[in-house]
C-alpha cells in the first residue's frame, strides 16, 4: 500500500524546482495533453506484472456524475464537482475558497500493452481507482537459457 | 461582535509540521479547504481523499483546532510507482479558534473523502436584533 506514495518528500522538491526551471527556460518536453500541474483531480499512476494501476483522488464527486473512457489508448476521467458555498444569503461570508469547483477531465496516454478490454474502476472514500490490464504477450516472462 | 473571525490560516506553507509527532519531521500536506461564515456559525469543508473514519484525528487543543489524516488507497501487491502528483499520504492542518466558538459542539461528517465540519458560535456570540420600543 504504501508504494502508492514516494517515501520521501526528496522528489516533490525537483518537481518544484523543474517547474521553477520550466517557467524560467521552457522546460523539458511534456506529454501535449497532461495538462498544468496541479490539476483536479491529481492523479498517481503505477504498474504491476499483470497491471496498470491510476488513481485519481477526487473528493466529493458523485459517482453517477464519473465518467471513465478507454478511446485510441487514452484514458479519459471526467465529471463535476458542485460547490460547498451555500446559497447567498445576507450573512454568508466566505472565508477562504481553496477547493476545487466546476468540471473536470484528465487524460491519460496509456502505453501500447494496455488491454481496454481488461479495465476496472472503483471510487471509495474519494478516490477513483482504474486498473487496466496488460496484453498476455508484454507480461514479464523468464527466458529459459539452454 | 466583530466583522472578523479568528478562524485563520495557522500555517500558510504547503508542508506543516507538528513538533508532537512521534516522528517530528514528517511531511504532510495541507488539504485545500472551503470555509464559510453565517449567523449561526462557521463551516469547514477540506479535501481528503483516500481517508477513512478511523484515520481522521479532528482535535481542538487549546484554542487550535487541528486536522490530521492518513490516506489508504488499496494497491495490489509489487506495485512500481511511475507518476505521482500525490506524494504523502499524511494530511495535516490547524486553525485557531476564537473564544466565541463553542469547540464542545463541533459536528465532522465525512463522506467520499470530503470533511465536513460545523462549528458553532456561543449562543451569547450569535447576533441578535435588539428591539427599540418607543414609549
Amino acid at each position: 500500500m504504501s508504494d502508492l506514495y514516494f517515501g520521501t518528500d526528496l522528489f516533490s522538491e525537483f518537481d518544484r524546482l523543474q517547474q521553477q526551471m520550466a517557467s524560467l527556460f521552457g522546460g523539458f518536453p511534456s506529454s501535449i495533453r497532461s495538462g498544468r500541474s496541479g490539476a483536479f483531480p491529481q492523479v498517481n499512476i503505477g504498474s504491476t506484472d499483470d497491471s496498470i494501476e491510476i488513481v485519481a483522488f477526487a473528493p466529493g464527486v458523485d459517482p453517477a456524475s464519473l465518467d471513465v473512457s478507454i478511446d485510441k489508448g487514452l484514458l479519459t476521467i471526467s465529471g463535476e464537482r458542485g460547490s460547498a458555498q451555500p446559497e447567498a444569503g445576507d450573512d454568508t461570508r466566505t472565508y477562504a475558497q481553496e477547493r476545487f469547483v466546476g468540471a473536470f477531465r484528465r487524460v491519460i496516454e496509456l502505453p501500447q500493452h494496455a488491454d481496454p478490454d481488461k479495465v476496472t474502476a472503483q471510487y471509495t472514500n474519494g478516490c477513483l481507482t482504474v486498473s487496466i490490464g496488460k496484453r498476455e504477450t508484454s507480461k514479464p516472462r523468464a527466458i529459459t537459457v539452454q | 461582535m466583530n466583522d472578523t473571525t479568528k478562524l485563520a490560516r495557522k500555517d500558510d506553507t504547503t508542508v506543516a509540521r507538528r513538533d508532537d509527532e512521534q516522528s517530528p519531521r514528517r511531511i504532510t500536506l495541507a488539504p485545500p479547504v472551503d470555509v464559510f461564515e453565517d449567523s449561526q456559525g462557521v463551516t469547514l469543508w477540506a479535501d481528503l481523499p483516500g481517508v477513512t473514519k478511523d484515520r481522521l484525528d479532528v482535535k481542538v487543543h487549546d484554542g487550535n483546532l487541528y486536522i490530521e489524516a492518513e490516506a489508504v488507497v488499496p494497491t495490489p501487491a509489487g506495485l512500481r510507482l511511475q507518476h505521482a502528483e500525490i506524494r504523502q499520504p499524511h494530511f495535516a492542518r490547524a486553525f485557531s479558534l476564537g473564544a466565541d466558538f463553542d469547540a464542545s459542539k463541533i459536528d465532522a461528517n465525512l463522506k467520499n473523502g470530503v470533511l465536513k465540519l460545523t462549528i458553532p458560535r456561543r449562543d451569547e456570540a450569535r447576533p441578535r436584533r435588539i428591539e427599540v420600543r418607543t414609549n
